[in-house]
């Protein structure tokens, strides 16, 4: 994974350094108008976020998505859903392969030298997903296993740092995909799962029985769309239909989202004073 | 094991299994194919090619083979958007097999040309034939019996390799399956199917060859 990550760090800095020269017109908004659907990077096998239902991306940045397409056309089926890996998500920004990449994307500095982030539109924290009826009953229980037990998370430069903020002494085996980080635990090769929140939430109620959360959570962060940088208008029009959508005209579209695929309803904008301004 | 689950879900999502193996077999013949043929162009430049011809495609095997194909296919969809040729990942994906898959079969055709006695070439010359009738009628049919063995490995090869595209979101049949796992978390039965397909697929190539191969050791028909 991390020869994929540099091989794609290079490549960023390529199409970056190419683009700088090349592409100097970027006027996101006139062309994705002009062309008459929103193309957004996705995934398509991480539920709740993304993930395909009968031939479709479904999830909650699919969503996100049709309210983007929404604002843009009125019509929140006029978008185009490209399939790519988490770690094509800056890539494909950069050589305009999409106009937007929504993909349960964690807003870190270090991202936004690459890319412009959106405002948030989920707030996201790390849990522990183990074996129901397992060697460890919980949280306190791997704590205290120190280096005996393995933790698989989904591979990411940070992943190994962020486990061990909560388990320092934990080994930690990092999987190419969601779906692989659970069988690892499934054929006992880890003792937890370290995932996010909402998916840990969405996966346990989708195998009732089966697993148990150690009861920890930390590591809050932020989720927010990115766009290519250098395209203020672009953005400045994402960020506005997110923030209608999270707290203004477009809210009981967000909020049915939000509770179709997190299970509780968003709390609902207050009218009087602007609570964008809070 | 939920067998019975797990046949339904078999069952609920063949359109999804179908369309991945479809592509999967789509991406993998298009590169073999293709492949082949710039293949053998490089073979013969590498072997019987003038100066200007040669070299090119010695550093183009020597490039390329000696490239992972994750690489290849990551540079293949990026650096093409970058320079104005805006590929699909399908697109991108087949070139960059097809890069790689010529790789591989110019060597293998090089390695079995020069197998052969050069005394064959002057022979050729002595009835009359131009080296594109040499070629075509003395040295590319004994070339093939050595070269096929390694061919269909080859071939096999670039089924396996098909899997990298879903780095570049191309749905074949691995990341198809992973679709399909994020629906109903049957990971090891839909892993283990997917096994069984790729398995398939790997061995229809070998037999094919391998019939291929029985054809050609064949003696000739007599005429007379």
């Amino acid at each position: 994974m991390t020869t994929i990550h540099k091989m794609l760090g290079a490549i960023s800095v390529f199409a970056l350094s190419s683009m700088s020269v090349a592409d100097v017109h970027a006027d996101t908004l006139q062309d994705v108008l002009a062309r008459g659907e929103l193309i957004v990077g996705t995934g398509s096998a991480n539920p709740p976020w993304h993930f395909t239902q009968n031939g479709q991306t479904v999830g909650f940045d699919a969503d996100i998505g049709h309210i983007l397409a929404q604002g843009l056309f009125n019509d929140p089926s006029k978008v185009r859903f490209v399939n790519q890996s988490s770690d094509a998500r800056i890539p494909n920004l950069l050589t305009n392969k999409v106009d937007i990449s929504c993909q349960a994307m964690t807003v870190t500095a270090a991202r936004a030298q690459q890319v412009a982030f959106t405002v948030p539109y989920y707030r996201e924290g790390v849990g522990l997903l183990m074996l129901d009826g397992g060697d460890y009953a919980d949280f306190a229980a791997l704590k205290a296993a120190g280096s005996d037990i393995t933790v698989a998370v989904l591979q990411n430069v940070y992943a190994e740092q962020m486990v061990h903020q909560a388990l320092p002494e934990a080994k930690v085996d990092q999987y190419e995909s969601q779906n692989l980080i659970y069988q690892a635990l499934n054929s006992h090769r880890a003792d937890a799962v370290a995932t996010d929140l909402s998916t840990l939430k969405w996966y346990m109620k989708n195998n009732s029985g089966r697993y148990t959360d150690a009861g920890y959570a930390w590591n809050p962060q932020s989720y927010a769309c990115a766009v290519s940088p250098d395209d203020a208008r672009w953005l400045q029009f994402v960020n506005t239909t997110l923030e209608q959508a999270m707290n203004g005209v477009e809210f009981e579209r967000y909020a049915a989202a939000f509770e179709q695929w997190f299970g509780e309803r968003p709390p609902a904008p207050e009218t009087g004073f602007p609570s964008e301004m809070r | 094991m939920q067998w019975d689950y797990f046949l339904n879900q078999v069952i609920s999502h063949r359109d999804a299994l179908l369309q991945g193996t479809a592509i999967t077999i789509g991406v993998s013949l298009s590169a073999i194919v293709a492949g082949t043929l710039l293949g053998i162009a490089i073979g013969v430049a590498v072997t019987y090619g003038i100066k200007p011809l040669r070299w090119p495609a010695r550093v183009y095997i020597d490039i390329i083979r000696g490239t992972p194909v994750l690489v290849l296919v990551l540079a293949t969809f990026y650096i093409s958007s970058a320079v104005g040729l805006d590929l699909g990942a399908f697109q991108a994906g087949v070139l960059a097999l097809t890069l790689f898959c010529a790789s591989h079969v110019g060597e293998i055709l090089r390695g079995a040309l020069q197998a052969l006695p050069r005394g064959q070439i002057e022979a050729g010359r002595a009835i009359g034939l131009t080296f594109a009738g040499i070629f075509r009628h003395i040295l590319f049919p004994q070339a093939l019996r050595y070269a096929l063995p390694t061919w269909i490995t080859a071939a096999v090869e670039m089924v396996k390799a098909s899997t990298l595209l879903s780095v570049i979101g191309v749905a074949e049949l691995l990341l198809t399956t992973q679709q399909i796992i994020s629906n109903n978390f049957l990971n090891m039965q839909f892993y283990l199917l997917a096994g069984l397909i790729y398995f398939l697929i790997d061995f229809a190539i070998e037999q094919v060859g391998r019939y291929v191969g029985r054809r050609l050791d064949r003696p000739a028909r007599r005429t007379t």
